[in-house]
């Protein structure tokens, strides 16, 4: 990667953190949590934004930021109040500020007329005090605080060539002393004295980062300084004053934008605590830290943003900790090596039963402790691409807002469980359907207005988003405080589109779940926000193709929940081996309930091909595995063989039947998409420990596969 | 209120105190008889001003000494004996 591109995805990063503190801090403003840390640093997160953005050139970012970042020092400087009305106009304008990171990226363009509008209402807020109300031309320019902003002396370092270089040539040295330094009697001042005497020096005091007196740490350092000195000013002796310090006041010294000489990333500035290192090393947390991105790491002082991000010279806030960026790339390569380890293993294991060893045999105990090596480190790796679900729930609070202004209605978003932690996999592909359901939710969901009055329920409608780890799984809730879904209209529009037969005696379970049905659609009048066609049905499809499940409960008039339940990883699963046919079959051991060899009296014969087993009172339907996959055409006699009781989503319970149980193990998940192509009622494929590829069974789509079957013939014939 | 001749490490944190025991008055402190000014206090006197604006309150310091006024300058806030007049 160019080095450029490097520091510029870092800086990214660095934005898409920003970002989040920055709403996060608004939020709180928003909750009536107004204290002068917190309008700190949203302060400081636009700030750090706008710096890197002047550093690279996104002259509209740093328009907007700088009228952003004049409103909020004014909130900071206790010009400006943050009433509700103030703080719902500054989460407009971070939504704005997003727009313009992700315009940065290539990923999308800026609303230009929202923007300079945005940049007008921000100034007018303050044009009382400040004179004239900005226009939308001063965002435009590169403004790097000729106003307002030179308390905090901050200026971007220029680096790369897409910038000529600065102005002014000479050498431009950072200095952020730390604590430590101060402890041992050191002064900044002692320093910038001695600089002053290699020539004339410019100096420049970035407090960005110092909190009122009523926080402050007195002995804490905050403050960095900005000096500039003649270009002849010889670097030995630039570097010679501090010598002495070393580590206890890193400094960044560049020449006139010139290529950054030293490479302080390996000096933190902050006062480490050794204690609390270590304490955060030992914790689990620590090693579920998300790693992610950015392979060669640029130096961090080579991005302003970085310097700023990283909160050198503060107590760092929590999170911050021991963290290394690792490009995902190579985490996934780890964690596809692991594969093949455990597979590995597995298979020498098998050759050394095969060779006759005995089970106390040294060989044996020694492969028994790799076993457990190999388990262990394939937990610690899957555990590095554990990502906390904040990255997804912390762009729903905009979207809540977008579609709460879209719809008229007043939403009030609860998150709770952000921390919870999953698979960056599973992350990345849960942000379509929970968007999609938070939606559903206020345009379905939640009355008017006026409906809620009516009904005698609070004004504002409340939507919750949790998360929370049950079983093994991670399971999502998006629940609202609406009317809750309306049955005899679901009932009836199915019946109109055909779905379901007029006289069709469903359960309200069974209703609810109509709206899962392709081409489903309650709204009577096409809104802007849902309803366009594409509904539940491709919630559920994503979920499922996740290994999930979605379930609903809801009650008329209360409201309703849509309950996501996930795998934490889709690298490996927990899955009994069966034999079908000739065939190894995978099948996953979260779907099945338990395992059973059927009773001749059990098996009751249905219609010419059906059969169904009674199961503790109740009948569910027999699957011949072999059968639904077509491997074979008739069915074998189930009481020959095995019946592994499973839960689908689409059918409820379901007996299949396969020829015999092999065992559990935890197998290493091979997809067939991505190494063959799809196949129905396969999931994906894993290798055993002979070698062979074995299928995990996608159990929801057999099942599904024999009720659409059973449909097609006789429509809605229930099983049981 | 007087500030103390030395401004440094050992200083800082009995400064904050007596600024933070004078909080939501108007302060005028007097600079005349500082000899040094360390890094360190200055950031309690930059964090002062700060809340006293946050608080709405006149903060100022007055009749810088020239040692007082050096430091300042080459800690790159010269404008820290005027920086209490909020505007």
């Amino acid at each position: 990667m160019d080095p450029m591109d490097a520091i510029k995805q870092t800086y990214f990063q660095e934005c898409d953190e920003l970002l989040a503190s920055l709403e996060e801090g608004l939020l709180s403003l928003e909750a009536g949590e107004a204290d002068s840390d917190t309008i700190n640093a949203v302060f400081r997160a636009v700030h750090s934004v706008k710096g890197g953005a002047g550093a690279f050139g996104f002259q509209a970012m740093v328009g907007f930021a700088h009228v952003f970042e004049t409103t909020l020092d004014a909130m900071r400087s206790g010009k400006l109040d943050p009433d509700p009305e103030v703080v719902k106009l500054m989460l407009r304008a971070a939504d704005v500020l997003a727009d313009h990171v992700a315009a940065a990226k290539g990923e999308g363009t800026v609303d230009e007329a929202r923007g300079h509008a945005m940049a007008d209402e921000l100034a007018a807020l303050v044009a009382p005090e400040g004179g004239a109300p900005r226009t939308s031309a001063t965002p435009a320019s590169p403004a790097h605080d000729e106003d307002g902003g030179d308390e905090w002396g901050f200026k971007p370092l220029k680096f790369g060539d897409d910038e000529p270089a600065a102005a002014s040539a000479g050498w431009r040295l950072v200095m952020r002393p730390t604590k430590a330094m101060y402890a041992k009697g050191h002064d900044a001042l002692l320093f910038l004295r001695e600089l002053s005497r290699l020539g004339p020096t410019a100096t420049t005091l970035d407090t960005s980062w110092l909190p009122n007196l009523e926080g402050l740490d007195p002995e804490e350092s905050y403050c960095t300084w900005t000096v500039e000195l003649p270009a002849e000013t010889p670097e030995v002796a630039i570097r010679d004053i501090f010598d002495f310090v070393g580590d206890d006041c890193p400094i960044e010294l560049t020449l006139s934008g010139a290529n950054v000489v030293e490479p302080p990333a390996a000096t933190p500035a902050a006062p480490i605590d050794i204690d609390a290192l270590l304490n955060s090393v030992r914790t689990p947390t620590a090693e579920r830290e998300a790693l992610e991105g950015g392979a060669e790491k640029p130096a961090a002082a080579a991005t302003p943003a970085a310097d700023k991000g990283a909160s050198k010279n503060v107590p760092a806030p929590a999170g911050a900790g021991a963290t290394i960026r690792v490009d995902l790339e190579r985490v996934d390569r780890m964690i596809d090596l692991v594969g093949e380890l455990v597979i590995n293993q597995a298979m020498l294991q098998q050759r050394v039963m095969e060779s006759g060893a005995a089970r106390s045999s040294t060989i044996a105990m020694g492969l028994d402790e790799l076993e457990q090596l190999t388990r262990e480190i394939q937990d610690s790796v899957m555990a590095i691409r554990a990502q906390p679900v904040k990255s997804v729930f912390q762009r729903m609070p905009r979207l809540v807002r977008e579609a709460a202004g879209a719809t008229g209605k007043q939403v009030r978003l609860v998150m709770e469980g952000e921390g919870t932690e999953v698979d960056k996999t599973v992350i990345e592909r849960l942000s379509d359907p929970i968007t999609h359901m938070l939606r559903n939710a206020i345009d379905h969901g939640l009355e008017s207005t006026e409906e809620r009055v009516a009904s005698g329920k609070q004004e504002e409608g409340t939507v919750r988003l949790a998360a929370l780890h049950r079983s093994g799984r991670i399971v999502i809730e998006v629940s609202d405080d609406g009317k809750g879904i309306n049955r005899p209209k679901v009932r009836e529009i199915a019946v109109k589109k055909g779905l379901i037969a007029p006289d069709a005696s469903l359960t309200d379970e069974e209703i609810d779940n109509l709206i899962f049905l392709p081409g489903f659609s309650t709204a009577t009048t096409i809104s802007n926000l849902s309803g366009r066609g594409v509904g539940m049905d491709v919630v559920k499809r994503s979920i499922q193709a996740l290994g999930g499940r979605i379930t609903i409960s809801s009650i008329p008039g209360k409201g309703s929940t849509f309950t996501l339940s996930l795998p934490l990883t889709l690298a490996v699963l927990d899955g009994m081996v069966v034999s079908v046919g000739e065939q190894t079959l995978v099948a996953p051991l979260t779907t099945i309930i338990e395992t059973l060899r059927p009773k001749p009296e059990e098996v009751r014969r249905l219609g010419p091909r059906g059969a169904v087993l009674a199961v503790r009172g109740s009948h569910v339907p027999l699957i011949d595995i072999g059968v639904a996959l077509g491997q074979r055409s008739e069915p074998i006699d189930p009481t020959q063989g095995v019946v592994l009781l499973v839960e689908s989503e689409v059918g409820g319970r379901a007996a299949l039947v396969a020829d015999e149980i092999q065992g559990q193990r935890q197998v290493v998940i091979k997809s067939l998409e991505a190494n063959f192509q799809r196949v129905e009622g396969v999931a994906a494929a894993t290798i055993l420990g002979d070698g062979r590829v074995a299928l995990i069974l996608d159990v929801d789509a057999v099942v599904e596969k024999m009720f659409s079957d059973r449909r097609d013939a006789a429509p809605l014939a229930k099983a049981s | 209120m007087k500030l103390p001749q030395v401004l440094d490490l050992a200083a800082a944190t009995t400064l904050r105190t007596q600024l933070m025991e004078r909080r939501g008055q108007k302060l005028a402190l007097d600079g005349g008889e500082v000899e040094r000014l360390g890094g360190l206090c200055l950031q309690v006197l930059i964090a002062a001003r700060n809340q006293w604006r946050v608080d709405g309150v006149d903060f100022h310091i007055v009749n810088p000494s020239p040692a007082f006024a050096d430091g300042a300058r080459l800690l790159g806030a010269d404008d820290i004996a005027s920086l209490g007049d909020a505007p």
